[in-house]
């Protein structure tokens, strides 16, 4: 690929030169691109830095290949369910695909002082692509944009003194039904 | 009663703790149930919910809203209740009075204490006016997108997805039961999402409804309201409807509204 570019090149040598220089930062930057799970990768002026956050499930809805292509159908199409049809679990009880609620609740970030950072920050999980592939979601001008709780991943408990560090997210498959019985109260001052 | 608990980790202290919290919480909410079936409709008259009456946690979650249901309101106006907590209910429910730059009469209220007097007799009376989830709602009529819609189970609500804040539900319906968001909120519930630019109003607490809970105001109204399945004679709301009756408000306008009030 060196050789074949200088010979297409050779005319120009101070031109071939600056490429030669620039292309290795630009394999850099593909590479980075690419494997885009790479939590905050700096790219040093090519382009915005993309940090794109640990969820704390297991498993999405979906691989993330997946999730990232077709969030926005999934996400249309459950909501017509549940809105319009009132159609709030799957047929096994479990939340649907397209929860936001959930969404939100496995993907809040939280920044230096152990907050969920609102839709306003960068560090939002869905504003760190979003703000990238330069696309304005309107969702969080209605939807909370952070958990309810403090730290809730699933009401498991009634949200007073619990550390959440030893629950692990996703493990729990209860119904919706099932969690408004256990918490049917969440105290939101705690944000 | 069957626990869906699927733990992964197989965890028996979490699984019997947590069920047995559930319990307890079913257990309560079952018996509150019962406390509240036991109503005094006029002073001097009980009334039983029958053990055959279906109740809210046997609609499946699965199936969504059914047109075999229809979800309607009795407000009992002789009792001696401050309507203002069931005000204060709805409001803690869908996280209403987080405006801040709107004035008081533009703020979003989907329940309304409106007094009536009688000025020859002097007779003052209040009722809370909330939506009256009509069968025939006007606001679906007229709305020009979609977004006012009435779900299979005779729920009246907005979709928000869908509305264009053109107010025109607004302007048609006869009960003023509609607000609209003037203003960028934070801090919504996470059940309740609302925003600037949409209308919105009571929806019968949906999101309770769904999960198989009776809505905000009627928990907070100690018996005062009743909450129940209109299609079913056997629920106690159809009951006392059939014994003692019930009227609509402006039943002239033939809306067939879902919400019931005695002692208007």
């Amino acid at each position: 690929m060196w050789l074949h570019l200088n010979f297409n090149f050779s005319f120009n040598s101070s031109f071939v030169r600056k490429s030669l220089q620039r292309l290795p930062l630009f394999v850099v930057g593909l590479a980075l691109f690419a494997s885009f799970n790479t939590v905050s990768a700096s790219q040093n002026g090519l382009g915005p830095e993309i940090t794109i956050p640990e969820s704390s499930g297991e498993s999405c809805v979906l691989p993330s290949e997946q999730m990232r292509r077709e969030h926005p159908d999934i996400l249309k199409h459950d909501r017509i369910q549940t809105l319009r049809e009132g159609l709030r679990a799957k047929a096994d009880g479990s939340t649907l695909d397209g929860s936001l609620k959930q969404c939100v609740n496995c993907h809040a970030v939280k920044d230096e002082s152990n907050k969920f950072v609102r839709i306003d920050n960068d560090q939002h999980f869905c504003v760190s692509c979003h703000k990238y592939a330069a696309v304005s979601i309107d969702c969080f001008q209605c939807h909370r944009d952070i958990p309810e709780g403090s730290g809730d991943f699933h009401a498991l408990t009634n949200h007073k003194n619990i550390n959440y560090s030893n629950v692990v997210p996703g493990t729990y498959n209860l119904t919706i039904k099932d969690m408004a019985n256990i918490a049917p109260e969440v105290n939101s001052d705690d944000n | 009663m069957t626990i869906n608990i699927d733990n992964k980790n197989n965890d028996e202290t979490t699984t019997d703790s947590a069920s047995k919290e559930m319990e307890s919480s079913r257990r309560n909410f079952i018996f509150g149930s019962v406390a509240a079936a036991g109503l005094t409709v006029a002073p001097g008259i009980m009334l039983y919910q029958t053990a055959n009456a279906r109740s809210l946690s046997d609609f499946s979650l699965k199936e969504g809203a059914s047109s075999k249901v229809r979800w309607g309101m009795l407000v009992d106006t002789t009792k001696e209740v401050d309507w203002n907590k069931c005000v204060d209910a709805c409001n803690k429910e869908h996280g209403l009075g987080n405006e801040t730059n709107s004035r008081d009469e533009q703020k979003t209220q989907y329940i309304r204490v409106v007094e009536v007097k009688n000025k020859g007799t002097g007779y003052s009376m209040s009722l809370p006016v909330m939506c009256q989830h009509c069968e025939s709602a006007p606001c679906v009529d007229v709305c020009p997108t979609g977004a006012s819609m009435k779900r299979a189970d005779g729920i009246v609500l907005v979709d928000r997805h869908r509305c264009i804040g053109c107010r025109y539900c607004m302007m048609a319906c006869p009960y003023k039961a509609r607000s609209f968001v003037h203003e960028v909120l934070t801090d919504q519930t996470e059940n309740t999402p609302r925003g600037k630019g949409c209308v919105e109003s009571c929806n019968m607490c949906v999101n309770r409804i769904d999960n198989g809970q009776e809505p905000a105001c009627v928990e907070a109204s100690d018996g005062a309201i009743i909450f129940g399945d209109l299609n079913d004679s056997e629920s106690s709301i159809s009951k006392i409807l059939a014994k003692h009756g019930g009227k609509q408000i402006r039943a002239d306008l033939k809306l067939n509204p879902g919400v019931f009030y005695q002692g208007i």
